[in-house]
């Protein structure tokens, strides 16, 4: 009878069902599972019916990053409030969003993270799947920005804004794992002031001006 | 992002710039010591001396500089070192004013952490920009079922950063206060006691509605009322009043009895709570109160608040007695008790430091010693800033290397030299009062 109703279950649910159990093995246990052999045996499954949905374990661990990531966007666009944000607002919704969902993760991150060397040098394969979510999602807001004018369109430069946001998402989260702070509020500051700077550095200021300022006497020069 | 210039400029401009002010002065005295080594390089026999007096020199110039209440008052406390930790609280104030505005996610954050809601869902409107810096967070204007209110949100992470701020300046303190660690200790720890007071809104909003019903009888008062259900140790919800600012009224021209009778509120206020519940709003500063329709004196803010010990107040008010009543031993015994002066001292600095505490005494006393006192009078002022401009040269004074005056000093001067300061910008004529006990 189980086996019956298990083919009626739609492939996503058994997807929501591998990611759930690992997620539960390393936090009972601190580590990920000895082989997907003997993982996909305690789900009741053979090893063959784990690789249709996941190659390897890095998968698994991608897939919750990926998770993660789905729930932040649903949770933010549910707030009334996100459609009117600027392009900055609308990021740091997303990182203060981001962080409470991965605050439910807390313990299986830190039992996966805490001693990793830094992200910023060695990005674990898992999280490129993420990564490539994020850049769109970044990518969008430059896009938002640059319509808006808030974001200052610099010849070259400016292409490479997304993969600076994507540091600061790293940044943000090594700072949150090892945040002791009482609910994280330092986590939050680091937020705020990192959002801001990234803005101020992205906006028109001084270097633009510098620039236009350069090149006209360099125009004028020759005009002479 | 095209509202932050805006938001930017809800920040009193006047306290960053006393900020900058302050900071002035820092690196002033990071040039004399430049100065001063480099003369010792042609000079090997340079004293130290001569560097402290540039330092003190321009540590008094950049706070003369300063206009305005807090360190103006402070300034005026150079007599007694115990001004210039309240010096530094305040630049620490400060440079919580000059924080960038927290953005509306933030504080939609701070809601939902708090009450599992946003604001949009708390109330009917709520402004998604701040209208007002408050020392330590910023505060919006919400309304609800017709009432409008003011909601204080804090800024993240300050109550953890206090002491460590307080941490940071502590070196530099030492040196410019010329005192030793265990003496400037001795305030620092009010300091930061009081810091973290004042970030924790829920014991604000209890002593505010215990303050608000134990004066709520005083003739043209008002006070807000507080919603506790409303509030959590990072947020406080409480009444809008729709009023000016003390300086903004005071820029419309208000007549002689206007301005007698907010200051009138004011010191009634005053007395009211230090001689009766022995507890203070230690922050009498021109943003926390304002002057409501029917000239009444709104007052907000109730972060700072200096519980007085009985054996302190007995003693600090025994001062105020007309000198006449005061015999030599017993004012011995109140200047020991409050750490005026001390068995450290030699019998040349006790006669010295004698004399300076009595002559502050008569002259800051002196609005006690009248039925009615002028507080528009600026000549009086003048003679307290003569007094401690005098006092805070003199070597005597400077080579002391002791910490003078009672921690608990440090919040009641100041709150009384803000209560003169604002009396005297309000040009107000005021019938002084004192305890029975002290008539």
């Amino acid at each position: 009878m189980e086996n019956i109703e298990n083919t009626h279950i739609p492939l996503k649910d058994t997807r929501t069902r591998i990611l759930e159990a690992f997620v539960h093995h390393v936090l009972e246990t601190g580590q990920e599972p000895v082989s997907v052999y003997k993982f996909a045996q305690s789900l009741g499954m053979t090893e063959q019916e784990f690789y249709t949905f996941y190659t390897s374990f890095q998968g698994v661990k991608g897939g919750v990053w990926d998770s993660i990531f789905t729930q932040t966007l649903a949770d933010m666009h549910a707030q009334a409030a996100y459609a009117h944000y600027s392009p900055k607002e609308k990021l740091l919704s997303f990182y203060f969003t981001w962080i409470e969902e991965l605050k439910k993760n807390r313990s299986y991150l830190l039992a996966l993270y805490e001693k990793q060397p830094d992200f910023k040098k060695v990005t674990p394969q898992e999280v490129q799947s993420f990564k490539r979510h994020f850049l769109a999602f970044a990518k969008t807001l430059v896009q938002e920005g640059k319509e808006t004018e808030q974001i200052v369109d610099r010849k070259y430069v400016s292409d490479k804004y997304p993969e600076a946001l994507w540091l600061e998402t790293l940044f943000i989260f090594q700072f949150w794992l090892k945040d002791t702070s009482s609910g994280f509020e330092r986590t939050d500051a680091a937020i705020e002031k990192s959002v801001s700077l990234f803005f101020d550095v992205v906006g028109r200021n001084a270097v633009d001006s510098f620039f236009d300022f350069a090149k006209f006497l360099y125009q004028s020069k020759k005009a002479i | 992002m095209s509202q932050s210039p805006e938001e930017q400029n809800h920040i009193p401009t006047s306290k960053a710039q006393r900020a900058t002010k302050f900071l002035g002065a820092g690196a002033k005295v990071g040039g004399n010591y430049i100065k001063h080594y480099a003369k010792k390089i042609v000079n090997p026999s340079l004293s130290k001396e001569e560097l402290h007096e540039d330092n003190a020199q321009d540590i008094y110039t950049s706070l003369s500089q300063l206009k305005g209440s807090a360190l103006k008052v402070a300034q005026m406390m150079s007599m007694d070192k115990t001004m210039l930790p309240g010096a530094y609280q305040d630049k620490f104030t400060m440079a919580q004013y000059s924080a960038p505005p927290l953005s509306y996610p933030l504080v939609v954050r701070t809601f939902q952490k708090a009450f599992g809601r946003t604001p949009e869902a708390m109330f009917d409107t709520f402004s998604t920009s701040a209208v007002n810096a408050a020392s330590i967070g910023q505060v919006h204007k919400a309304t609800k079922d017709g009432k409008t209110f003011a909601v204080k949100v804090q800024y993240p992470g300050v109550a953890e950063s206090v002491s460590s701020d307080l941490k940071m300046v502590r070196p530099f303190a030492y040196r410019l206060l010329n005192m030793n660690e265990k003496e400037m200790d001795h305030y620092m720890d009010e300091v930061e006691e009081k810091l973290l007071e004042e970030t924790d809104y829920e014991l604000e909003v209890q002593r505010s509605q215990e303050i608000a019903a134990a004066c709520r009888h005083l003739p043209h008062l008002h006070f807000p009322d507080y919603y506790p259900e409303m509030s959590t140790s990072r947020i406080i919800t409480m009444d809008w009043l729709e009023g000016a600012h003390l300086k903004e009224w005071l820029q419309t021209n208000p007549t002689q009895e206007e301005r007698n009778q907010i200051g009138q509120a004011l010191w009634d206020f005053y007395h009211h709570q230090v001689h009766n519940l022995k507890q203070v709003h230690a922050d009498p500063h021109p943003g926390n109160f304002i002057i409501l329709p029917g000239v009444t004196l709104g007052i907000i803010d109730f972060g700072c608040v200096k519980v007085i010990p009985e054996d302190f107040y007995r003693g600090y008010f025994s001062l105020i007695k007309k000198e006449s009543l005061l015999n030599e031993a017993e004012l011995n015994q109140i200047f020991y008790d409050l750490d005026f002066i001390s068995d450290r001292d030699s019998p040349a600095e006790q006669a010295y430091f004698k004399g300076v505490f009595k002559e502050m005494i008569a002259l800051l006393g002196r609005p006690f010693h009248a039925e009615t006192f002028d507080f528009a009078q600026n000549d009086y002022f003048q003679q307290i800033y003569t007094l401690g401009d005098r006092i805070s040269k003199d070597k005597m004074f400077r080579q002391s290397r002791q910490a003078r005056g009672s921690k608990h000093g440090l919040f009641i001067n100041r709150t009384y030299f803000g209560l003169y300061s604002l009396l005297n910008q309000l040009g107000a004529h005021i019938t002084t009062t004192k305890p029975d006990w002290l008539k």
